[in-house]
């Protein structure tokens, strides 16, 4: 495809020939109003708030009906375009309640800019006027309707339709009583359905989980890897520490990624959120007694030097970084190196769009380190010593040291570690692209790194 | 008074007994283009249908050969027919006289039609409401099968056309072509994006022709008769006739056919038994409710032809003549149709959702003598608002119909207002 020149706002841009006009706005951030539209989704063109104007055409056009060809002229800020906009944007808020201060989506929602830009504070009609809608339908088991809020752009439609093609929605109704519905006898029950969260651009789809349970502006964003499975959706963890409180999640988004999970998440992972920071282990315990630092390296390493078969367990979920000083560790100490996979592997979690059937984050890695999968031998193991993988209780050895995210460990000497959330680090998936997670909680708990490396001081 | 010389190519059979049935149709002609069409190839009949002029008759008045002329022929996918008997446009009732007075001229022209565009399969989209005239439809389809007509292998030449009455569920917007197939499809009908180049519809992605019944039903005396025959009547430019029809206040509402170009006064005399009780007329909405409405002066200049209703600022739409004497009220007029695009408008754009029932209810304040003078300025910002931002033409003929009422009759309207309101 070859590019093309285009000038809007009296200032020259390359496209591609034929790309959708909507798209390069976007791209150069170039302000444009939209609802309907959506990379993923593709143009519906019913919201028509997109409108611009082009050189040679009497009207107005949608951005995103439009398609670049060589010297196009467009204007997006022309005040016969503001004009346009302002009463398009008028009509859709005729209908709407304007609650922001009590909705949800406050903040990050289209609409609220708009009409904050257009200074279209009071909606033109009387609140008796407006057609009043259902507040609250619950959709499936997480996600919430307002129809009042809705502005019909059916992107949610669209997913149900085009992605998941599980067709769960339609619209029933016409004129301006048009609105948002599951199909009789469906639930919005599919393993992807919370995306349509996302996609709302207003407050009228919430989801259960995080209803009324922080204002947006205080949350701070930090992009990281789902650990759900082995695809490593691209995600941002959102996070707020509340004064003399714990910094905490309330949400996992999607975080767009082309290669890998696009503009979406599996529900699974986008609610992994709540095992992140349940029953966690916090504390360093010798035989259930509290120990410090210092003396849980002392005693692993006493455990270490008075072992002759020593076996290592790896969890496949660990970063890159944590798997190599765990494999260089494990060389020193003449250890064996396993990390069986088949407790990982769960075919009726996989299907054939984001979910793998590898229910961990870092399977290549495993791989890449040639860790042996399986394990067998009719010798005794001496001492056990686990980087928090899920099958720890399924061996037996005179004596077991378990690096742990979780409470609940059966071994002798339990050292805590933090999460993923709670240090960066990278990992592998499953088409083999290397990503990057960032430390979004912060912790007191030393890493494994940090314990492997201090550890080596103590052996000296 | 002038008298109006009949001229009958759709109707010619509206007046016997019987004539939906085989039998009697057959008698008075119906089926005898046939024998010539199996003559003709497909490049040929659509080269005659482009040079007959013939124009849709469902309201846009496209050259109906031109728009065959956009379908692949020879491609490897089905094409498809679907005539469309939507018709739920308030004041336009002429689709249904035929299906249920001439039923077999509506499947000879769909046979004619289909040959043409090699298409085997054609459907009848009927309004939902028209239940006993699809009955009417269906029994005339049932006898054509039955005498072959219809089936594997019609009249014995070797081609096969089956025919299909979808009824819709009872919406106006299903009569926009795009909006049809999607209800055809088994989808809402929401209007499709129109699309950036001149092409034919998609139907479930193959090649399909969307015609309105007359214009299909139109077909066969031109195949018959060759395209001359056809534009010897009408004018020039909008050649051969339409079945305009007449309601509200004339003597004698009804449907008749007529060549295009006579004067508009002349037809209502002729034909509607002109004005009842002898009043005087007030306006007249010319082509159905969604076309511009016009004062009696510019009725007086109307003629029954695209080209002049266009010059009046109007369209002659499907030539359904909505008439109101002087008695009638115009805002009372106006809010009836506003409550019928209100219930109408499919809800996809927002202009049109909000914008039919803002107005709806302006209106309403305005009959309630609780409305300001400023809310008639509102309701024309709306209708600009309205025109020419939408995915069909819905919106922007609404627009159409609220400028027309208030620029024309704003003294009415302006009556209505309480400027001792606060
Ligand atoms: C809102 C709307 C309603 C329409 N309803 C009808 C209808 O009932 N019947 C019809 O033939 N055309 C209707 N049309 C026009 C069709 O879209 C289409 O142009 C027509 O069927 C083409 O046939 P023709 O070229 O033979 O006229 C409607 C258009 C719009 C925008
Ligand atoms: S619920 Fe949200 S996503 Fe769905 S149509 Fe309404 S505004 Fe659009
Ligand atoms: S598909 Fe896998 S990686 Fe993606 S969100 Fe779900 S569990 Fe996480
Ligand atoms: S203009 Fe009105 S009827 Fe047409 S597609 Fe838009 S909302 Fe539907
Ligand atoms: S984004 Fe273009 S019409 Fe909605």
């Amino acid at each position: 495809m070859s590019l093309v020149t285009v000038n809007i706002d009296d200032k020259s841009y390359e496209a591609k020939e034929n790309s959708l006009l909507i798209d390069l706005l976007i791209l150069h951030d170039i302000k444009v109003p939209y609802f309907c539209y959506h990379e993923s989704l593709g143009a519906d063109g019913n919201c028509r708030m997109c409108m611009v104007e082009i050189e040679g055409k009497k009207r107005p056009q949608i951005a995103c009906d439009t398609f670049v060809s060589d010297g196009m002229s467009i204007q997006t800020a022309s005040e016969k375009i503001s004009s346009v906009r302002k009463r398009i944007l008028e009509l859709e808020l005729i209908n709407h309640p304007v609650d922001c201060p009590i909705c949800d989506q406050a903040g990050e929602c289209k609409l609220q800019d708009y009409y904050m830009d257009f200074g279209l504070y009071d909606s033109n009609i009387d609140m008796k006027e407006k057609v009043h809608n259902k507040k609250h339908i619950a959709l499936g088991s997480s996600v919430i309707l307002d129809r009042e809020r809705c502005v019909l752009c059916t992107r949610c439609v669209r997913f149900t339709s085009n992605i998941t093609k599980s067709g769960e929605l339609g619209v029933i109704n016409r004129g301006d009583k048009a609105c948002i519905s599951t199909v009789p006898g469906m639930k919005l029950d599919n393993p992807y359905a919370m995306n349509v969260v996302d996609l709302c651009p207003v407050g009228a789809l919430t989801s259960k989980e995080f209803r009324f349970a922080q204002r947006v502006w205080f949350l701070k964003s930090t992009p990281s890897i789902c650990h759900g499975c082995s695809t490593g959706c691209n995600i941002f963890i959102d996070h707020n520490q509340e004064k003399y409180k714990e910094d905490k999640i309330y949400r996992i988004r999607p975080r767009k990624n082309r290669e890998v999970n696009g503009d979406f998440i599996c529900d699974y992972g986008r609610l992994s959120y709540k095992n992140l920071q349940e029953n966690r282990q916090q504390e360093l315990l010798n035989k259930s007694n509290v120990i410090s630092y210092e003396d849980a390296l002392l005693e692993l390493n006493s455990k270490i030097s008075g072992s002759k078969n020593i076996v290592i367990l790896v969890d496949a979920n660990l970063y890159n970084e944590d798997i190599a000083a765990i494999s260089n560790f494990s060389q020193k100490i003449g250890a064996k190196l396993v990390c069986p996979t088949e407790c990982y592997f769960d075919d009726s979690f996989g299907d054939d769009w984001l979910k793998s059937d590898y229910k961990c984050a870092n399977l290549q890695a495993i791989k890449n380190y040639k860790i042996d999968s399986l394990f067998s031998s009719d010798q005794q193991i001496d001492l056990l010593i686990n980087f928090n993988h899920p099958s720890f209780s399924k061996f037996s050895s005179k004596q077991s040291v378990e690096f742990s995210t979780h409470k609940g460990s059966s071994a002798e000497l339990v050292l805590a570690i933090p999460a993923y959330s709670e240090y960066s680090g990278t990992t592998i998936n499953d088409a083999n692209i290397e990503q990057y997670s960032q430390k979004a909680i912060t912790t007191d708990v030393a890493t494994i790194s940090e314990y492997l490396s201090d550890l080596s001081k103590v052996a000296l | 008074m002038i008298i109006l010389e009949d001229k009958k190519i759709v109707s010619s059979k509206f007046h016997i007994e019987n004539s939906h049935t085989l039998s009697v149709a057959k008698e008075h002609g119906t089926y005898s283009s046939i024998e010539r069409l199996f003559t003709l190839s497909s490049e040929e009949i659509i080269a005659i249908i482009k040079e007959s002029h013939l124009r849709g008759k469902g309201g846009g008045g496209a050259p109906a050969g031109n728009k065959w002329a956009l379908m692949p022929l020879g491609e490897l996918k089905p094409s498809f027919l679907a005539v469309n008997c939507d018709e739920s446009e308030p004041g336009t009732f002429k689709d249904r006289e035929i299906i249920s007075k001439d039923p077999h001229l509506l499947i000879e022209g769909i046979i004619c039609t289909c040959f043409a565009i090699k298409s085997h399969t054609a459907y009848i989209y009927v309004r939902g409401e028209y239940k006993e005239f699809s009955n009417i439809l269906q029994s005339a389809i049932d006898e054509a099968y039955e005498a072959g007509y219809l089936g594997e292998n019609i009249f014995n030449k070797g081609y096969k056309l089956d025919v299909i009455v979808h009824r819709g569920a009872g919406a106006y917007i299903c009569g926009e072509k795009s909006a049809l197939l999607e209800s055809l499809e088994g989808k809402r009908g929401h209007p499709r994006v129109k699309p950036h180049q001149q092409e034919c519809e998609w139907y479930f992605d193959n090649p399909t022709l969307v015609n309105n019944v007359e214009t299909i039903a139109s077909v066969p005396f031109i195949v018959k008769n060759g395209a001359d025959a056809y534009k010897e009547f009408g004018t020039s430019s909008s050649p051969g006739t339409l079945l305009f029809a007449m309601s509200g206040h004339v003597n004698k509402p009804g449907v008749y056919e007529s060549e295009f170009g006579i004067c508009m006064m002349d037809y209502i005399n002729h034909y509607g038994g002109g004005i009842k009780n002898g009043k005087k007329l007030k306006a007249i909405i010319p082509g159905g409710a969604s076309t511009k409405i016009l004062t009696a002066d510019e009725v007086g200049l109307a003629k029954l032809d695209y080209e002049t209703m266009k010059a009046l600022g109007s369209s002659l739409g499907t030539g359904g003549m909505i008439v109101m004497d002087e008695d009638t009220n115009m805002v009372e007029a106006l809010k009836n149709l506003l409550e019928f695009y209100h219930h109408e408008s499919c809800g996809q754009c927002t202009p049109c959702r909000e914008g039919t029932g803002w107005v709806d209810t302006i209106m309403q304040n305005l009959l309630d003598g609780v409305a300001r003078g400023e809310d008639i300025e509102k309701i024309l910002e709306i209708s600009k608002t309205m025109n020419g931002q939408t995915i069909c033409v819905f919106a922007p003929a609404v627009s159409d119909v609220i400028d027309g009422f208030i620029t024309k009759f704003r003294s009415e309207f302006e009556s209505y207002v309480r400027e001792d309101l606060t």
